[in-house]
């Protein structure tokens, strides 16, 4: 049973002053320290007396984790510690990373979303995580120091399962980056929860699209579900079935398939894994129809 | 339609939307709540070791640990304080004593120089547990298999119109026996059988419960807390721990919310137990929001079964309903829902045949209080969809059945009484109106169905015959009034529209009245309770009967001063008028010093103040084997809510597309304040039907917190939500008012549940109506694949 | 624990106290500077009766730590007025009703003034989106909402 502490349990908040002094502190105690980025996840946890972390180690204000920048020969960068709320009100996010603002504006509260990062929500490695399946269809990856340097944590092997990722103790991630997008692509995120919005998902299902002439189809779609496996999903077997054939209404209804078929939700507080998975298939039949459209079908 | 009962003209600023009294301090962060109190350096903190178990023996508690810790003050259990407190059943203990009987159940407290440490401590005390099996389902509790929750049950003080039921988890059983039931039945030309399961909700106050308590070298004991009960809440805390009632005073400021979580006692007297043992310091409690869910009052579940039946017009001609309640750990004050629910059990029609057994049950479950409703919304939320499915069966379109059976003046009731006027014909009207019933529209999307649903309701304040209120007034030298009363503005607005009352009789300005606050029971007049929505009834008679008596030594101090008749006086706008002599004096030249007799001769009058009270003096008690009687409540509130919505086939999502309530309050003494508590009550009632669950499994609550307990938020509330006052006067309400707080969720839920029964054509054993249960049930009926 | 001096201003007042390093900044406000207004209805961010503006923009309060906010400028209800007299929200709300029992009304009221500043005249819809993470129990919305729109009207 849930006896949540009235206040935060007592631990240190540590402020490094350069990347280097925050790898080491976490690296010289590792499993009582953490990074600490918006805390939207951190003071829940530590409030339930999940995480009985002794230090918090602040690593907003470190080099490169409070800037968002579009390079249009480039791609995105999105520092570690850059609000949700500054990422969808970018224009070039919303222009070219559709899905990833739409995801974002779906997290939790427009208050929350000025405290809550990205780079949180991908390093708390919840399935439920909204932003993540829009970071891996866009081919994200990280910028992580580490005690030994910095390295680059591709997004597609970072996830190991629920709360646990590709991150060593020191690791600091200090920011996401997303290449260039594709021409012409769109996406969506659609999210499925009891209430209207601001609820964690039951569901959620990312799409992107955009038009490629190596596929047989000439679309290549991908899909991510969020909340029906112990890390984020991307089926493949939905890029693979939209690309190998015609896009129809029927070989959407495929793909949605191919999605319900390759998820694995548990039964929990907020559903039961069968409702999961049929929803699975109906989200996605939905969101695929949609960006088809979008596609300009 | 019904008579009206002619009043005389309607003074000023009754019927007018004044607005708040509190308005300016709530919007500037002025308004102090009890978590907002200052008590010093001095004050402790108090944390509650709560029973991991649902049900188990005490074996042994050692608290030495604890007390040992630096900083700890007092650490205090059961053993200390053996009294037992409860509002109509004494079956409670303030800490457990050899017993706990659900997961939260208080088994010790302690106070501390910090939160902190007051955590600490209470890891710190070990406590040794035998687990018993535990109760959770009603209907089996009631059985005799069950084990039993309170072996002593039989020994228990009660209140005479309670029938606990000795030796069973019982704790209550009401019986309407009346007409032939068994005879009915083969008159009937439909009949329909449905089973019903309400799960536990909880009230959700925005401010969770805070408690602060002090007791001087005296033993006098003050209690400042977010309370709707003060006056209750002396009483009851003062007999626990043995004291008078006169040394037991209860601060009350600004409420952020009741519903009913904040009546009776609940986690007040362990602020107050383990103040007695630190004298001297301030103590304060405040619940987190998870303790908030399990650990405060928390609404009954409820197992129901109906059996209805009518001819071949639609006319009812017996209903046969089973009720289980499940009411928890300690049904002290729950013990009554199950009363109203056995005297409100046909719901607002006319039923000559009826046999009712409404059992209140103990189970291993958090604590079931009073909530917005009180049984009413739990009851209706079957019995009105049950009256849909028998409309379906006879072929009587639903709003049609309503108008044909539903109560009118004069009607005979569930219990034998006659029905007062009421408006509830004009409210049927008013809904199916708002909302045009009988035409379709198409839906929004092709993957989406649209329905619209209807449900009635009544209800009843549910009380003891005789609670009473009691009200002064003063005025000062500016001639501005103070009005004293001992009910508590929760946010319903009971403070304004008392207000409006006392300048209404008096004949002031509105402006010119104030609320003497917080309720202090060592200065405010006596007020049963806040709740059952009967403030406005009943403490606006006792302020007006204040004002009334003000007005009265007023008008006959002029009168003697200027040798007029008091008849010929009036009081307008704060100015006593002659309309003989057309002289004039404003009250401030006389409420305080009275007026010079003539002739240099003295002085006569003196400071006005104004006494006035209220109880009911009519209500009867009721058969115990027939639930008959001459009258069993003071007047119903009646009304009809109608909704129209949107069912999504691809996820079972619900969107409420617009609703509509029509209230038979009486009297709107405020209009405006009036629709807001419709829309508010809509709010909530929607958020229960289609969210709100405890989600108990084995005793254990699995979702105590907002991240997984959800309720409504903005995107889920309707725009469009239409309200219509219908105003057919109460007999002895102020101006003909009775209350409309609390029914304004009664019919919800059912409205919903009906509406998507018209969308889809599926009905559920009980709400939440949540997206993946209609999306499941609408897999089962083969609407989706 | 480790204690910080931090320093930021309040209402446009400057402060300096000294924080431990698990203070949030509710419970600063509440405890350490008597801005009781703010209020704590669940202190996980659920419930928004905490929301206070940091920067200008709202936050829940009961999320961010006292000593992150070291330098930062905090508006909380106390903060909306201006000498007594009422920002256009405060009027907006007292006139339609939107108050009931009160306790959400300072976080909506700071949420709602965020909502102005960055879009002064927004659709009922984003209202609504903006207002998703105050609760409130007693209104079921509809007036705080004409509030919003009122007050965009009035300025
Ligand atoms: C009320 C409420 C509602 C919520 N609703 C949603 C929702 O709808 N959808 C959703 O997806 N989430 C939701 N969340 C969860 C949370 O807000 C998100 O996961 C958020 O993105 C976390 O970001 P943060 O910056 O606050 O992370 P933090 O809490 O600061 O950190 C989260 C984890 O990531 C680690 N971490 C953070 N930054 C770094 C870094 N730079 N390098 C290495 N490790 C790092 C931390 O050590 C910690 O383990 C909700 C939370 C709350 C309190
Ligand atoms: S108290 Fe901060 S969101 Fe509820
Ligand atoms: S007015 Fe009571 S919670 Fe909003």
């Amino acid at each position: 049973m849930l006896e949540a502490h009235p206040g935060l349990p007592e631990f240190d908040y540590i402020k490094p002053k350069t990347l280097a002094e925050a790898s080491r502190f976490l690296a010289d105690h590792a499993g009582e320290a953490r990074p600490l980025s918006g805390g939207t996840d951190i003071f829940v946890r530590m409030r339930d007396g999940v995480w009985k972390d002794k230090y918090l180690v602040d690593i907003k204000g470190l080099d490169g984790t409070d800037e968002i920048v579009y390079d249009p020969s480039k791609g995105l960068t999105i520092g570690a510690a850059v609000a949700m709320n500054r990422v969808s009100a970018h224009p070039d996010v919303k222009k070219h990373y559709a899905a990833l603002a739409d995801a974002v504006d779906k997290v939790a509260s427009y208050q929350l979303r000025n405290r809550a990062t990205i780079v949180g929500n991908i390093c708390n490695a919840s399935p439920a995580g909204d932003t993540i399946g829009a970071c891996l269809l866009l081919g994200g990856a990280l910028d992580v120091h580490g005690v030994d340097g910095a390295r680059t944590e591709p997004l597609a092997s970072f996830f190991e399962g629920p709360g646990s990722t590709a991150l060593k103790p020191g690791d600091v991630v200090t920011s996401l980056r997303l290449p260039l997008p594709p021409k012409g692509l769109v996406g969506r995120y659609y999210k499925l929860g009891r209430n209207k919005s601001s609820d964690l998902s039951i569901i959620g299902v990312t799409v992107v699209g955009f038009p490629d002439k190596r596929a047989a189809s000439g679309y290549r779609i991908k899909l991510a579900l969020a909340s029906v496996a112990p890390t984020p999903l991307v089926v493949a077997q939905v890029e693979e079935i939209l690309a190998a054939k015609p896009v129809t209404e029927q070989t959407i209804a495929e793909a949605a398939q191919a999605a319900m078929d390759a998820c694995t939700p548990i039964d929990d507080v907020r559903a039961s894994a069968r409702y999961r998975k049929m929803m699975a298939r109906n989200l996605s039949q939905k969101a695929l129809t949609e960006i088809w459209n979008q596609l300009g079908r | 339609m019904t008579t009206t009962v002619v009043h005389e003209r309607i003074p000023e600023p009754i019927g007018e939307s004044k607005p708040r009294l509190d308005n300016r301090k709530k919007v500037t962060g002025a308004a102090t709540y009890a978590d907002d109190m200052q008590f010093g350096s001095g004050l402790l903190y108090a944390r509650i070791l709560h029973s991991p178990h649902p049900h188990a023996l005490i074996k042994s508690i050692n608290i030495s640990r604890a007390k040992a810790l630096p900083g700890v003050k007092a650490v205090v259990t059961g053993e200390d304080f053996p009294g037992f407190i409860g509002l109509y059943l004494q079956d409670r203990h303030i800490f457990c004593r050899d017993r706990v009987r659900y997961v939260g159940d208080p088994v010790a407290g302690v106070a501390a120089t910090s939160e902190e440490i007051a955590v600490k401590a209470v890891n710190l005390i070990e406590v040794e547990y035998e687990v018993l099996e535990p109760v959770v389902n009603p209907e089996f509790g009631a059985s005799p298999d069950a084990p039993l929750v309170h072996p002593q049950l039989s020994e228990y003080k009660v209140v005479p119109f309670i029938l606990p039921q000795a030796g069973t988890n019982i704790s209550n059983l009401f019986k309407v026996r009346k007409g032939d039931v068994g005879a009915a039945w083969e008159k009937c030309a439909a009949i329909v059988e449905r089973k019903y399961r309400i799960p536990h909700i909880q009230h959700v106050p925005i401010e969770p419960h805070v408690a602060i308590a002090q007791v001087d070298e005296t033993g006098e004991v003050t209690l400042w807390g977010s309370s709707q009960s003060p006056f209750a809440q002396r009483n009851l805390i003062a007999q626990a721990l043995g004291i008078s009632q006169s040394d037991m005073r209860v601060v009350a400021p600004y409420v952020g919310g009741g519903f009913g979580s904040k009546a009776g006692v609940s986690m007040e007297a362990l602020a107050v137990a383990i103040a007695t043992k630190v004298r001297g310091r301030p103590v304060k409690l405040r619940l987190t929001r998870e303790e908030e869910f399990y650990t405060a009052f928390v609404r009954q579940e409820l197992i129901s079964y109906f059996k209805m039946g009518c001819d071949k017009n639609g006319k009812i001609l017996a209903m046969e309903n089973r009720f289980y309640w499940g009411g928890g750990a300690y049904t002290e004050y729950g013990v009554n829902v199950t009363r109203a629910a056995g005297y409100s059990s046909t719901g607002p029609y006319e039923v000559p045949n009826v046999k009712t057994d409404s059992y209140c049950v103990y189970t291993n479950h958090p604590v079931g209080g009073p909530m917005r409703g009180f049984g009413m919304p739990e009851m209706h939320t079957g019995l009105e969809q049950c009256i849909d499915d028998l409309a379906h069966e006879i072929g009587i379109d639903p709003v049609e059945i309503r108008r044909r059976n539903c109560i009118r003046e004069g009607s005979i009731l569930v219990t034998g009484s006659k029905m007062h006027p009421t408006g509830l014909p004009q409210c049927i009207e008013e809904t199916a109106k708002a909302i045009q019933w009988g035409q379709k529209a198409s839906p929004s999307a092709p993957n989406k169905r649209r329905g619209k649903g209807t449900a009635i309701m009544w209800k009843a304040p549910a009380m003891p015959p005789n609670a009473g209120s009691s009200a002064w007034v003063e005025l000062a030298e500016d001639g501005t009034v103070t009005v004293g009363l001992g009910g508590q503005d929760l946010g319903q607005g009971t403070f304004t529209v008392c207000a409006q009352m006392a300048a209404a009789a008096l004949g002031v300005p509105y402006e010119s009245v104030r609320i003497a606050t917080p309720v202090d029971t060592r200065f405010s007049p006596y007020e049963w309770q806040t709740v059952a929505s009967r403030l406005t009834w009943s403490m606006g008679n006792a302020v007006v009967s204040a004002a009334q008596d003000a007005r009265r030594q007023i008008l006959d101090l002029v009168s003697e001063a200027w040798g007029e008749d008091p008849e010929d006086l009036d009081i307008r706008n704060g100015v006593v008028v002659s309309y003989k002599s057309e002289q004039e004096i404003p009250l401030k030249d006389m409420v305080i010093y009275g007026l010079p007799k003539p002739n240099d001769s003295g002085w006569m009058g003196g400071p006005i103040r104004g006494r006035g009270k209220f109880m009911p003096t009519y209500v009867t008690s009721l058969d115990p084997e027939t639930g008959q009687g001459e009258r069993a409540v003071v007047h119903y509130t009646t009304g009809s809510q109608s909704v129209e919505l949107e069912v999504d086939l691809d996820t079972g999502q619900v969107e409420i597309l617009r609703g509509a309530s029509s209230f038979d309050v009486g009297k709107a003494i405020n209009p405006e304040m009036v629709k807001a508590q419709m829309e508010g009550g809509f709010v909530q009632g929607l958020s229960s039907a289609l969210f709100e669950e405890m989600k108990m499994v084995d005793g254990y609550m699995q979702n105590p917190s907002f991240v997984d307990y959800r309720i409504a938020t903005t995107t889920d509330a309707p725009s469009d939500l239409q309200s219509v006052i219908v105003e057919v006067p109460q007999d002895d309400g102020p101006w003909g008012a009775r209350g409309i707080g609390e029914h304004s969720m009664v019919a919800t839920a059912a409205a919903i549940a009906n509406a998507i029964f018209d969308a889809v054509g599926i009905r559920m054993e009980g709400p939440p109506f949540s997206a993946e249960k209609i999306y499941l049930a609408m897999l089962d009926a083969g609407i989706v694949e | 624990m480790a204690y910080h001096k931090i320093t930021l201003t309040i209402n446009g007042e400057p402060e300096q106290v000294d924080v431990p390093s698990n203070m949030t900044l509710l419970k600063m406000l509440r405890e350490r500077l008597g801005k009781t207004g703010t209020k704590n209805g669940c202190a996980a961010g659920e419930c928004g009766a905490c929301t206070v503006m940091v920067n200008g923009e709202p936050v829940n309060s009961c999320m961010i730590l006292a000593v992150e906010c070291d330098g930062s400028e905090i508006v909380t209800v106390e903060g909306l007025s201006d000498h007594g007299s009422l920002a256009p929200i405060q009027e907006a709300i007292m006139e339609s009703g939107g108050v009931q029992c009160g306790f959400c009304t300072p976080g909506i009221l700071i949420a709602s003034q965020a909502l102005l500043n960055r879009n002064p005249n927004p659709s009922e819809a984003e209202i609504r989106e903006a207002l998703v993470g105050n609760l409130c129990r007693c209104t079921g919305y509809v007036r705080i909402i004409e509030a919003v729109q009122a007050a965009a009207q009035m300025v």
